[in-house]
């Protein structure tokens, strides 16, 4: 049983499928859901993640069944079942997608039927059940990949084998996915290999559609985007890797070198990419050293974030920075597996000692772990102080880390206190633009 | 005499006003066929998403200071509470408050709650919150699931009453239950009248025992008047009509948003109820009149020069005060005007379209009007008999005028759009950006801290117009390079074709 949570960094099953879907270019949701809970999810998304808008077919121009007591009372298909023929006749889509919410699952409306009538009319018509009840956000992420994957990519025996695709990061749940997913593309090409997101700008419903044709899958999350991956490889046989989200030099390099070794690469060529983007990325930060040892920018950190960001982050906080670690809060409801290998893997941080590893979603905890972590002074003259303190986390950190006396930069959701459009912590370039706003932030900020 | 509040839950505004959320004609027509009572079942075959009763009840206690909100509800309702947080803390601020973080929890139902019940849960929740926090209140927000897995919020707050310092003030929100999200505003006033003490303890016993009169005059000579502001009004807005108030001779409170829990139990030491909108107070105000005997005014909303006058006046009316106000608008309007002088002109003949709240689009089209706009249309979140005068009075200016009544249905939006080609929309947030994309500048209507009431709100309206229409190149520059995701065919449709009579929720009207 789930309890209770504080401010919670996570919606639910329907938000985390209906922002997957929406961030796939071309493609129209259909919410077969109460009317209400389009609306609250979308500002969900826009207030949570830097807001990040409705683009082509998400927010209030998503079409939705809005069942009301006629249909709690008679069942929704018949609504449903109107509503996508209508939304056919009107809306302009590549693919079309049924999404429930709590109502229609617990009346029970068979989805499935109603999809099956419209298959073949034209543009792929795909459906699953996403009821919030089911679970967070993170669920209906990969409940809504594993639905696109079983029924909108088309059957193929081509395999390429430079084109792998490439996902892990949720639309409207992690703040950088597109920037993120930018910067590892641009990688891969540099190696060779066509990344298909499905997620950025130029992809879209086609990059979709074909994804059968990848020789591999590469997910940049060891939790999320994992259940998708084995509905992949059952229906397509197509191998999948997981691997850590690369940030950072260091991360970056050993990132292609997985990858390299997973599709077997030409080794010569990827040393030579990373060999070149290390030197470009020291070029820069050559340059903004005077300013960071005259100011002595080195920091004791704590990371608030998802399974998918908290590690990574530390890790080139530790390893490329050098700066210290001092606390780990990983905010999704993960199962005991998942937090041993979480666990095992804040052993292989290099410098700086081992932070303390949490698992908490509820704001006040975290906050409570934060003041346990880096006590206020008791104004003692000799203090043995974890100072500068830096923490990187939710908006919701902002207060509890100005109690400690902490920095603070909003990087995990919900991200209300910043824009974000483009920009991207992955990657090389994306650890520039991190080391840009963790050291804006001694001016008050980018 | 009883009042819908003595029943545990409140009803729907279906049953309670003659109310229409789907409509294509125009205003005039719009009113007599409500009137008829044929618009009342009205239907789409072909709707979008929108914004619930929930959404709406959120919009106004997360605005109480020293609360703490409880959504019973699996992990995504209310989630929009995170776009919340700041303009909550913005609007403490503006008022003199601390700025604070929004405080709210889920109950956060799963699939076992769903079968076994999630009662347990939420009266952990309400234990915790209050241990957390010491709220004064904590409002339960109960959602889709709970409603129909019948859980009981109103036995749950009685169970914890012992264990917890606060006010436990149940809220009933079921989005499902109906079209009219307006509903919402009723809900949490509903928690308000049967939860929260609205006068010192002596108060109701007076109203109670003496005829009441002796009590009235009593507050008469107070000249105090509580204003019911809405989430849509900023801080600048209070102040503006506070300062009108205060020139006829009036004191104004506000209530129900930012107001401290503490404040609410001077409620009911005021000579009159004024509402600033219709859409939100009616059923508070009729439940303050018959429990504590004080009158209300709810009339047209204090928006442009016409009825930024007549509100004033029916305020001053109730005072005798009539004289002072036709002196203050006088030399209110002087003052306007000389002040319009330099945005008349760019205005001049501007078309505009218009989208919003009941009554706040149909006197913004006035407003338009007054500034020498034409206005080719407006939307309506829904509508019901609270429009009629409005609606009459807005459609003398220009009788043809379009009339739109949907909760948001961009599509519907951006055929209409498409059509009337506008210089200048004046929207509801989540609208907006859609217009956009067609190349057409926005000005939201509600935005605080921006002032859109008064006599201040004209000018400040007028001003960004003007400014929003100097440079259009952000829209036309989406409108090149984004497209709507509507079919081409659907622009040469008739914009209402999805609406249905709802006799059977089947067919297109001709
Ligand atoms: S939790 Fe259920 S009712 Fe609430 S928004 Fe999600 S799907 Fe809708």
């Amino acid at each position: 049983m789930n309890g209770f949570v504080e401010r919670p960094r996570f919606s639910c099953t329907l938000g985390g499928a209906l922002s997957t879907v929406t961030a796939i270019h071309g493609t129209v949701p259909i919410v077969h859901a109460a009317a209400g809970c389009g609306g609250n999810l979308f500002t969900a998304q826009l207030g949570g993640s830097g807001y990040y808008g409705s683009g082509y077919c998400g927010g209030l121009s998503a079409p939705g069944s809005n069942v009301s007591e006629h249909e709690i009372v008679f069942g929704g298909e018949e609504r449903l079942a109107e509503q996508i023929r209508t939304t056919l006749e009107i809306m302009e889509g590549e693919c079309y997608v049924v999404l429930t919410g709590c109502m229609t699952d617990i009346i029970g409306d068979d989805i499935r039927s109603a999809v099956q009538e419209f298959r073949g009319t034209g543009a792929p018509v795909a459906g699953v059940e996403t009821g919030g009840f089911k679970g967070t956000s993170y669920k209906g992420y990969d409940l809504a990949l594993s639905a696109l994957f079983r029924q909108v990519v088309a059957e193929t025996d081509e395999r390429a084998t430079n084109r792998v695709n490439l996902w892990g990061l949720v639309p409207g749940l992690d703040p950088f996915f597109r920037g993120d997913l930018l910067e590892l593309q641009r990688l891969l090409a540099l190696v060779g290999v066509q990344a298909s997101t499905f997620f950025v700008p130029g992809e879209g419903v086609r990059d979709l559609v074909e994804a059968g044709k990848a020789a591999a899958n590469i997910v940049v999350s060891q939790q999320h985007g994992i259940a998708a991956a084995e509905a992949f490889r059952e229906r397509f046989g197509t191998p999948y890797l997981a691997l850590e989200l690369p940030i950072g030099p260091s991360a970056s390099a050993r990132f292609l070198r997985q990858v390299a070794e997973f599709l077997g690469l030409d080794g010569q060529l990827v040393e030579r990419v990373i060999e070149r983007e290390t030197a470009d990325y020291y070029r820069f930060v050559e340059r903004v050293a005077d300013f960071y040892c005259d100011t002595d920018l080195q920091h004791y950190v704590a990371v608030v974030g998802n399974a998918t960001s908290a590690l990574p982050y530390t890790r080139f906080l530790a390893e490329d920075l050098g700066w210290l670690p001092s606390l780990v809060v990983v905010t999704d409801n993960l199962p005991d597996e998942e937090r041993s290998r979480i666990a095992l893997s804040l052993d292989s941080l290099p410098h700086g000692g081992k932070p303390a590893l949490v698992f908490e979603t509820d704001a006040s905890v975290i906050a409570g772990h934060l003041t346990r972590a880096w006590r206020p002074s008791g104004g003692e003259r000799y203090q043995k102080r974890f100072a500068p303190a830096f923490v990187l986390g939710s908006t919701l950190e902002q207060e509890p880390a100005a109690a400690v006396g902490a920095r603070h930069l909003s990087v995990s959701y919900p991200v209300f206190n910043r824009v974000i459009v483009n920009r991207g912590y992955a990657g090389f370039h994306g650890a520039l633009h991190l080391v840009e706003d963790l050291l804006s932030t001694y001016f008050g900020g980018a | 005499m009883a009042h819908h509040t003595d029943q545990k839950v409140l009803p729907k505004r279906e049953d309670r006003l003659r109310t229409c959320h789907a409509y294509g004609g125009t205003s005039c027509a719009l009113v007599q066929e409500s009137r008829g009572g044929c618009l009342v079942r009205s239907e789409r075959s072909f709707t979008q998403v929108c914004n619930c009763q929930m959404s709406l009840a959120l919009t106004m206690v997360t605005t109480i200071p020293d609360a703490v909100i409880i959504m019973h509800a699996p992990p995504g309702c209310g989630g929009s509470n995170v776009s919340m947080d700041l303009y909550v803390r913005n609007g403490l601020n503006a008022r003199g408050e601390k700025k604070a973080p929004l405080i709210w929890f889920t109950s956060n139902l799963d699939e076992a709650d769903v079968i076994a019940g999630g009662e347990e849960k939420l009266e952990a929740t309400i234990v915790e919150a209050d241990l957390r926090f010491r709220p004064r209140l904590i409002f339960v927000v109960s959602t889709c699931t709970p409603g129909i897995i019948g859980d009981d919020i109103d036995a749950v707050a009685g169970r914890v009453r012992s264990r917890v310092a606060a006010t436990v003030v149940p809220l009933h929100c079921e989005g499902f239950k109906t079209r009219i999200s307006a509903t919402g505003y009723d809900a949490v006033y509903h928690g308000l009248a049967r939860y929260v003490q609205l006068a010192p303890h002596d108060a109701q016993r007076l109203a109670e025992e003496s005829s009441g009169q002796a009590l009235l005059d009593e507050r008469r000579k107070s000249r105090r008047v509580n204003v019911f502001n809405v989430y849509s009004i900023g801080r600048s807005d209070e102040v503006e009509l506070a300062r009108l108030l205060e020139l006829i001779g009036l004191e104004a409170r506000f209530y129900p948003n930012f107001a401290r829990p503490e404040a609410f139990t001077e409620l009911t030491e005021a000579s009159l109820n004024v509402s600033i909108c219709a859409t939100h107070d009616d059923y508070f105000l009729t439940f303050l009149e018959e429990r504590y005997g004080i009158p209300y005014l709810i009339d047209t909303m204090p928006i442009g020069i016409r009825n930024t006058g007549r509100w004033l006046r029916a305020v001053a009316a109730r005072f005798g005060l009539e004289e002072q106000a036709e002196r203050v608008i006088a030399a209110e309007e002087a003052e306007l005007e000389r002040a319009l002088s330099d945005y008349r002109p760019p205005l001049a003949g501007k078309r505009v379209y218009l989208g919003g709240g009941e009554m706040r689009v149909a006197a913004t089209a006035m407003l338009m009007h007054e500034l020498g706009c034409e206005v080719v249309g407006f939307r309506a979140h829904h509508y019901d008999e609270f429009g009629d005068d409005l609606y009459l009075t807005a459609a003398q200016d220009r009788p043809g005028m379009e009339v739109n009544v949907a909760t948001t249905q961009t599509f519907e939006l951006a055929n209409l759009i498409e059509r009337a080609q506008p210089d200048l929309y004046l929207g509801h947030s989540g609208s907006n950006a859609w217009v956009a994309k067609l190349g057409v500048p926005t000005l939201p209507i509600f935005s605080a801290p921006q002032t859109y009431l008064g006599y201040l709100g004209v000018f400040e309206v007028a001003r960004r117009a003007v400014r929003l229409t100097a440079n259009r190149a952000f829209q036309e520059q989406l409108r090149r390079h984004t497209r709507q995701p509507y079919r081409e065919s659907w622009y040469r449709n008739d914009p209402f074709a999805y609406i249905t009579d709802g006799a059977d929720g089947a067919g297109g009207r001709p």
